[in-house]
């Protein structure tokens, strides 16, 4: 174990109920704790199932609480826009943030016959409060995986490739395997390969942090 | 004991629950307690799935097998907890695990086992819900470890629960009394680093028979009341050596936490650097607790701040131990405000206590605002057969029916726009409220509850409600699956109508939810059905069944934009400015489903084609049908200047084309605008007068007041020209109030029609006729435009030998001077010769003037008429004779002398002190004038479009170029004429605003179509005896019951282009509108391919996509 000099880092998964949040919480969990980090994941789903709001944390170095200390994530994976402005009480001047540029209008609004958000003027939210904010066209990059349920992997691509998460790529990926099973192995590499490439461009140029895919 | 159920899927190759002794594996709390009961040799376990306990009835349904642990999942919580009772005092460890409120259903076993005692450990596992995440309530179960004597365990963290979970069957068998092993939910569902221990054997002893010990008779229970004060004790002792209450770090002042707040207070003291400040004291054995330990901790501090959710259990306790130690010492928690009674504490709550109370660490920060984004509720998944269940009951029911739900998925059928949850508690009270609000209100209700909930707590229920004769719908929503919680397995749900049947239900019917139509059916028969019904819906959960491939997702849907929300109306330029309702889109996914067929569809519904005012008819009767009559009444008036005449004299043409004719009757389709009609002039007047457009500066002569003038009058008035409505007659109105006689048409309903239209401004002249005190060219010279409407007024007459033996008089004279209250002549024998309204009006007319016997004489056929058959046969029920097929031959003073139209037979002698002729009227070629517009035939000539005569800015409309025909399509006319002159005045662009009736169209074959059968709703007719005696009008109006039976009698075979039916009555989360707003659009990574939206589409837009 590392968990002596390991720093603690806070993420905070937030999403769309049937996004696999839950399932990406816990594939970075397992990955983590793989890779002898000492790791608690707070996966309370409630009714995430059903297309509700979800938050699942996973909070790496030493942590006997999976609520996020202090309040504030280092690193948020959004895999919804109005989400990741929901999780906007739990960001800081530090928190990082990856997110989905996708939108899914909660079906109250368009019950309600309200007119969609601007994805810019939520992403504008966001930097108001966070240290720096990414946005992914995983809609489209999807189109290149074929497999609408990876998305939660593309999510933990892009976060790999932004190098937010101290977890290894080899070690997520065969927390995927793991998770997922082999019939949709390849799918979730295709997913996790889009992802991290689409952020790894601005990980390593270290300027624009706006980056469309 | 019964025999464990095999596991709901194949086990992992390496299951996270058997790691190696040793190792550290990241476990759910959940799963750290099933590996701790592994270790303690557990030979038994039972539960019922309940969040957020679920995890440890599913980890043992994946590994029982392999570790010889007999499990179940119980048919409820009391049954666990009993078996689980039977394993302990039969020698064997045994385990339960429930949710708190399913603690609670077990309340009677749990009540009497600490009295008896246990052999083997016994551990009860209580997932309790701070913050209600996903229960009802939030309830603090610590307290049944005084109520009940039972101790009590609450772990902090995975690690924790895993520690006690095996512990608790040491201690459990010292103080031979059952553990509750209490979790909260963020213990439950979080997952940390747990170092395992070396798994166990079950082993079971055996069961040794001693009544006195296990029979608690109140002789025997005596004795155990005083035995269980020394197992408390025992028990007290154990926790106080039992490492479950921890110290960590140093100070004067202390801080007591237990529960999951004790690691998020460890966490904190930690990150704040103060864990050498105040000492934490870490309660896990929460009772009894081992009150000396706590005390010597306590001595010597300055201020104790306790730390726990929920009720201040804890605090309380100490309280009492520091007064009766005389301890000088602060206690601080809930009493002193640092903490509230509700909800899970986040570490913000407990920094800022921390800060307050101590004087540790620093406030919190201020949090960023949370922003305003809505509520994202969770809803029943796309393709879920509840979804469909409820929208076929919605469609079956009235809108006040009231619902009452149970816990499970269906429980998401509360939120809109499915709203089926009126009242709900617990388990089971589906029925039991239904049958209760059933008995006390004599309304027949509906009570909704699932297939595992049926067998946990329904069939009691049912039973009652059979037993008492309750007047409910038991629905049963069969998903063979408990998906809720996670798709646990449910005993056979193939017994519910077998078990329904032995419990006494005399109705009991099953239905598939996909099929809408038969489910619609089958609620409605057990809505008109007494006593318990009992329907069964049952379809496989869609969602289970693709994680486990017996159903694998079909092809996603997709909407075609060339039919969703496309109106044929609306591309022909009829304007829609009534915009659809959730109801009205209710009542079309309604009638689509019941609508088997229909082929070919029309994209306009064959009664608008045919309607002369072109109104949108299955607009009306939608939203009357949903009881919008509002909405109903701006369709009605966005088309009709004349409601209260037109709903009183239209021919109805569209009837004649109504689809429906060819299921049973037409749809009653003027009775439903009369019904409306009626409604505004009661409820809301104001919706009748249609807002009028400011002045344009143009001015329009409108010469003719009837009913074609005043049409054309209101639609230029409502288009801002000012308008002067010339006639001869003294009044306005032509033929409505100098025609048609009272018993059809009151006085007082033309009223408001002649009222509304002057009160738009419009000036009347009268008596002032064309030729005499008008003259078309002043008129012209004087106005932008005119409009002539004169009709046609000339009587036809009868040239027939012995003129002047009997007395005659032409029909619309003798109704003239009738409705004027002029001197009309009075008869005891009347003949009215002629078959048109004219004549049936006549007739009736004279027979209300104290005739004794009337004829109408005419040379049609009774069918031929060309009198309203409804007159027609209101004549012949107040015993007016027909004389049909017989011409006039001659005038005698006994009356009219007539014969057989085409035969030689011999004259018949009709006899007759008046003779009333009704044979039609012709224009009368002088009112033009001289240098009128050309004319033919005795018409003026005029394009039927534009309505242009041979003049320039003369336009002419009505009898005047039609010859007499209809009530409506006079008015037609005059919507036409308006148009056509602001057409011609301001351009087309101007008046397509309001546009015209289309000409009618020829009606299209009529289309093959399947629906049940419904009988047509007729209004109530004043009694023929009664009619003798009075002018007053004889059809009423619908009742709204039965105008909104009739109006669900429509069809709706025509296209609508504002209709969002597949969300707003089908509430799929898989279809949202897309993002020009145009058409909906269907989300394929959600949507499973269930194909009910494909049923309730009536504009047939939505079908699976093609496999690519």
């Amino acid at each position: 174990m590392r968990s002596g000099t390991f720093p603690r880092v806070q993420i905070l998964l937030v999403g769309v109920g049937g996004q696999g949040v839950l399932a990406a919480a816990q594939i970075l969990g397992a990955a983590a704790h793989e890779e002898g980090l000492p790791v608690v994941v707070g996966q309370l789903h409630g009714m995430s199932q059903r297309g509700g709001s979800v938050q699942c944390t996973v909070i790496l170095g030493r942590a006997e609480s999976s609520f996020l200390c202090g309040g504030e994530a280092d690193v948020v994976i959004a895999f919804e826009p109005l989400e990741a402005v929901r999780a906007l009480p739990q960001m800081g001047p530090t928190t990082r943030v990856v997110m989905s540029r996708s939108l899914i209008v909660p079906f109250d609004a368009v019950l309600a016959r309200t007119p969609s958000p601007d994805v810019d003027d939520l992403i504008a939210q966001l930097r108001a409060v966070a240290r720096d904010v990414h946005d992914v066209d995983t809609r489209k990059l999807m189109g290149g995986v074929g497999e609408a349920r990876a998305l939660n992997v593309m999510m933990l691509g892009a976060a790999v490739g932004l190098d937010v998460v101290p977890v290894g790529e080899t070690a997520i990926l065969g927390g995927v395997d793991v998770r997922c099973g082999p019939k949709y192995r390849d799918a979730n590499r295709r997913a996790f390969s889009l992802g991290r490439d689409a952020l790894r461009a601005t990980h390593v140029s270290g300027e624009d942090d706006r980056v469309r895919a | 004991m019964s025999l464990p159920i095999a596991p709901s899927g194949p086990a992992p190759r390496r299951d996270i629950l058997l790691g190696a002794a040793g190792t550290t594996e990241c476990l759910l709390g959940n799963e750290a307690i099933v590996r701790g009961a592994l270790e303690a040799g557990i030979a038994f376990m039972a539960g019922y799935p309940g969040t957020p306990s679920s995890e440890i009835t599913d980890g043992f349904a994946r590994i029982a097998k392999t570790r010889n642990v007999a499990f179940e999942y119980s048919v409820n919580e009391k049954i666990a907890l009993e078996l689980a009772f039977a394993s302990a005092i039969a020698g064997g460890r045994s385990m339960c695990a429930m949710k708190h409120l399913g603690l609670m259903v077990a309340g009677d076993p749990l009540s009497t086992i600490p009295y008896v005692g246990v052999e083997a450990g016994m551990v009860i596992v209580s997932a309790g819900d701070p913050s209600c995440h996903t229960s009802p309530n939030e309830a603090d179960q610590r307290h049944l470890g005084p109520m009940l004597h039972i101790p009590v365990l609450d772990p902090s963290t995975p690690s924790e629960a895993h520690a006690m979970a095996r512990a608790a069957f040491e201690l459990s068998e010292a103080s031979q009394l059952p553990v509750l092993l209490r979790t909260t939910t963020r213990v439950a569902h979080s997952r940390a680093d747990v170092l395992l221990g070396p798994l166990r054997e079950p082993r079971v002893s055996g069961f040794v028979r001693d009544p006195s010990r296990f029979v608690p008779v109140p002789a025997n229970a005596r004795r155990m009341r005083i035995e269980l004060k020394g197992r408390i004790e025992l028990a007290r002792k154990w926790m106080a050596g039992s490492g479950f209450l921890r110290v960590e770090g140093a100070g004067r002042d202390v801080v007591v936490a237990t529960g999951a707040p004790a690691a998020t207070t460890a966490d904190l003291l930690r990150e704040l650097g103060a864990t050498q400040q105040v000492k934490l004291v870490r309660v896990g054995a929460v009772h009894p607790l081992p009150e000396r330990e706590v005390m010597d901790e306590l001595r010597g501090a300055r201020r104790v701040l306790v730390v726990e959710e929920l009720s201040p259990f804890l605090e309380n306790a100490l309280l009492v131990l520091v007064a009766r130690h005389g301890l000088a010492v602060t206690i601080l928690g809930k009493h002193s405000g640092h903490f509230p009674e509700e909800f899970e504490y986040d570490p913000l709550i407990i920094q800022r206590a921390l800060f307050e109370a101590l004087g540790v660490g620093e406030a919190p920060r201020p949090r960023p605002p949370t922003s305003a984004v809505g509520v994202r509720a969770p809803s029943l998944c796309p393709g879920c057969p509840h979804r469909a269940a409820f929208v076929a009951a919605r469609s079956a029911f009235d809108e006040d029916q009231l619902y009452f739900n149970d816990i499970g998925c269906y429980t998401l059928g509360y939120a809109p726009p499915l709203r089926m949850a009126d009242a709900l508690l617990c388990m089971g009270s589906g029925f039991t409220l239904a049958s209760g609000v059933a008995r006390v209100t004599g309304k027949r209700t509906v009570g909704y509850m699932g297939d595992s909930t049926f067998f946990h707590a329904g069939m009691p229920a049912l039973l009652d409600a059979i037993k008492e004769h309750a007047n409910v719908v038991a629905v049963v929503l069969d998903n063979e699956i408990t998906a809720m919680t996670g798709f646990q397995e449910s005993p056979d749900g193939g017994k519910i109508e077998a078990v329904a049947r032995a419990l006494g239900a005399a109705h009991v019917e099953t239905t598939d939810p996909y099929d809408l139509a038969a489910s619609i059916a089958t609620f409605r028969r057990a809505r008109a059905a007494t006593g318990v019904s009992v329907v069964v819906v049952r379809r496989a959960c869609p969602v289970h069944g693709a994680r486990v491939g017996t159903s694998p997702r079909a092809e996603p849907y997709e909407a075609d934009p060339e039919l969703c929300r496309s109106c044929g109306r609306e591309q022909l330029g009829l304007r829609c400015d009534v915009p659809t309702t959730e109801g009205y889109e209710r009542n079309l996914a309604r009638v689509a489903a019941l609508r088997t067929e229909l082929e070919p569809a029309p994209e306009i519904a064959p009664c608008a084609t045919r309607c002369p005012l072109s109104l949108c008819i299955q607009g009306y009767a939608g939203h009357i049908a949903a009881g919008e009559y509002a909405e109903a009444v701006r369709h009605v008036v966005a088309r009709t200047p004349l409601p209260e005449s037109v709903c009183r004299l239209c021919h109805r043409p569209c009837e004649d084309a109504c689809v429906r004719s060819a299921l049973d009757e037409p749809v009653a389709i003027n009775d439903l605008k009369r019904f409306v009609v009626e409604w505004a002039e009661r409820e809301r007047p104001e919706l009748l007068a249609v807002p009028k457009d400011p002045p344009n500066g143009l001015s329009v002569a409108v010469v003719g007041a009837g009913v074609s003038g005043l049409a054309a009058a209101h639609d230029l008035a409502v288009r801002g020209y000012a308008v002067t409505m010339f006639d001869a007659e003294k009044r306005p109105g032509g033929l409505l109030t100098h025609g048609i006689p009272e018993h059809r048409l009151p006085e007082a309903s033309v009223s408001k029609d002649i009222a509304r239209i002057l009160g738009l401004g419009v000036t009347f002249v009268g008596n002032a006729r064309l030729g005499r005190e008008l003259s078309l060219g002043e008129l012209a010279d004087r106005h932008d435009a005119v409009y002539l409407a004169i009709g046609a007024h000339r009587p036809r007459t009868l040239d027939l030998p012995g003129a002047g033996t009997v007395r005659t008089i032409d029909a619309l004279a003798y109704l003239r001077a009738v409705r004027l209250g002029e001197s009309a002549p009075l008869a005891d024998r009347v003949v009215v010769v002629g078959g048109g309204n004219a004549a049936i009006d006549a007739s009736r007319t004279a027979l209300r003037r104290g005739a004794s016997a009337v004829t109408v004489a005419c040379i049609e056929e009774r069918d031929e008429m060309p009198a309203l058959r409804d007159e027609v046969v209101a004549a012949e029920q107040e015993e007016i004779e027909l004389r049909n097929g017989v011409r006039p031959v001659e005038l005698v003073p006994a009356g009219l002398r007539v014969a057989p139209v085409g035969g030689d037979d011999a004259e018949i002698l009709l006899e007759a002190d008046l003779v009333i002729i009704a044979i039609g009227q012709e224009l009368d070629p002088t009112a033009l004038g001289t240098g009128g517009p050309s004319t033919t035939n005795g018409k003026v000539d005029v394009d039927p479009v534009t309505c242009r005569t041979s003049l320039p800015r003369v336009f002419a409309g009505g009898d005047v170029v039609a010859g007499a025909r209809t009530v409506t399509d006079a008015i037609a006319w005059g919507l036409r004429a308006a148009w056509a002159i602001d057409a011609t005045l301001r351009g087309r662009p101007n008046a397509d605003r309001r546009s015209p009736p289309l000409p009618a169209r020829p009606s299209l074959a009529a289309p093959r179509v399947k629906a049940p059968s419904e009988p047509r709703r007729a209004p109530p007719h004043l009694d023929p005896q009664a009619r003798r005696r009075s002018m007053n009008e004889v059809v009423g109006a619908l009742s709204e019951k039965d105008a909104r039976a009739e109006a669900m009698r429509c069809l709706m075979c025509g296209q609508c282009g504002n209709c969002r039916a597949c969300i707003d009555a089908l509430g799929c989360p898989a279809i949202a509108m897309d993002t020009s707003g145009a058409h909906v659009a269907v989300d394929p990574t959600w949507c499973i391919g269930c194909g009910v939206c494909e049923t309730l589409c009536s504009n047939r837009a939505l079908h699976a996509r093609t496999p690519s």
